[in-house]
């Protein structure tokens, strides 16, 4: 099995985290004996090879970060520049991932995504929906394989079967929201401990002001 | 206090943005109309630097900045559009994603989800008026998740012939 990879991020393929999951995904992918190509559209010198691929093959996998509750617009423009597929069985799944850690976070991004490949007459493959990535980027060697293990075994089982309609799949998203003794939990974490985090972050890349700055207030 | 009103038209030569402009004639001294279809908007880059290095501004030195202040003095934004996939397309999802200056990297629990805290006081109310074949029932859906996102309202998603709805709504 051959399978075209999309990454719908805009961020930069050194910097995306997408990318990140891509990678651990493909190596599971490979595990199984499938193979694949990959195109990140946050290069737009990558648009007509990405363009070719979908028209030439069938199996295709766009891998994208929820942005502002659906795709990214740069995805969007993408997407807008291609025709209806003339032939039918072409099938299209998804890695739809995000910030927030709730499954309820990203489903009204997956309900865009079932709707989508009809449209440009394909078939609907499925979606591997999870949040909780947003520190993929600045997550140390541990943390990243922690998080990234994961997706290597979801590679290997679409690897097999092309397709996200098996139960470990749906499973994968964890809690879609979060029981409010852990959100007692995690709300004071976010006050100390993340808190503390985003501005060492903040700190590493430069940052002079308080992350709560209102730049354009009178 | 009266509302301010930005109306953000993302159609280029757009009729709508006339008609909206002709129906609200006099009637109200509040609305800012921005004609943003003849602007130089980039798509978010996803850097960040508006949560981790400058916060509150965005690195992409482009005329989103205008859109950008007038929201942070804004009660209610209207943005119009064309839709592609049913949804809305891309130069009106651009102007959404490019909002993220307007809330810190800070995270609490809001109705029982995940949040980023809102970086001014504003409560900036968001409708859509859109051209084409969108899908009603989705871009409602869509809406509200987004206005809940920036701790505000949905004011509705209106087709091009409803625009009269749209305006009792404003
Ligand atoms: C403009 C923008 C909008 C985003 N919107 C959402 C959102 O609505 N919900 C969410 O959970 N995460 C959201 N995120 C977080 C990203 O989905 C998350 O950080 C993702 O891992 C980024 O992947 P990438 O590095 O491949 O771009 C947003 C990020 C950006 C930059």
């Amino acid at each position: 099995m051959h399978v075209v990879i999309i990454n719908g991020s805009p961020r930069t393929k050194k910097y995306s985290n997408t990318d990140k999951i891509i990678q651990a995904f493909g190596k599971g992918m490979i595990q199984s004996g499938a193979t694949y190509e990959l195109y990140s559209l946050s290069d737009r010198k990558e648009w007509e090879d990405a363009r070719e691929a979908f028209y030439t093959h069938t199996r295709i996998l766009i891998a994208l970060p929820l942005y502002v509750e659906c795709i990214p617009g740069l995805l969007l423009e993408f997407l807008e520049t291609l025709h209806k597929k003339e032939e039918n069985g072409t099938e299209i799944s998804f890695i739809l991932q995000s910030g927030f850690a709730e499954g309820c976070q990203l489903r009204c991004g997956e309900e865009f995504l079932k709707m989508l490949p009809g449209q440009l007459n394909c078939r609907y493959g499925g979606c591997l929906v999870k949040g909780d990535n947003f520190g993929i980027r600045i997550a140390d060697d541990n943390q990243l394989e922690q998080i990234l293990t994961p997706y290597e075994k979801m590679g290997e089982l679409y690897g097999a079967c092309g397709t996200f309609e098996f139960a470990e799949a749906k499973k994968f998203t964890g809690p879609e929201k979060f029981a409010f003794p852990i959100r007692i939990l995690l709300a004071f974490l976010f006050k100390t401990v993340a808190k503390k985090k985003f501005i060492e972050a903040a700190k590493a890349w430069g940052c002079t002001q308080p992350l709560d700055d209102r730049p354009y207030a009178e | 206090m009266e509302k301010n009103i930005l109306i953000i038209n993302t159609i280029p030569n757009g009729e709508i943005f006339t008609k909206l402009k002709e129906l609200l004639n006099g009637t109200q001294n509040n609305m800012d109309w921005v004609d943003a279809s003849v602007f130089n908007i980039s798509h978010c880059i996803g850097c960040n630097y508006c949560w981790l290095k400058n916060p509150g501004v965005c690195t992409i030195k482009d005329d989103y900045e205008i859109l950008l202040k007038k929201m942070v003095h804004s009660d209610a934004m209207w943005v119009i559009s064309e839709t592609s996939f049913g949804f809305l397309s891309h130069p009106a999802k651009n102007i959404f994603d490019r909002i993220m200056p307007l809330v810190t990297m800070y995270l609490h629990f809001q109705d029982g989800e995940m949040r980023h805290v809102m970086r001014y006081q504003n409560k900036l109310d968001i409708g859509i008026i859109y051209s084409g074949e969108g899908n009603q029932e989705y871009l409602e859906r869509w809406c509200k998740r987004t206005a809940i996102n920036f701790g505000s309202q949905s004011l509705g998603v209106f087709s091009e012939d409803s625009i009269k709805e749209a305006v009792s709504c404003m």
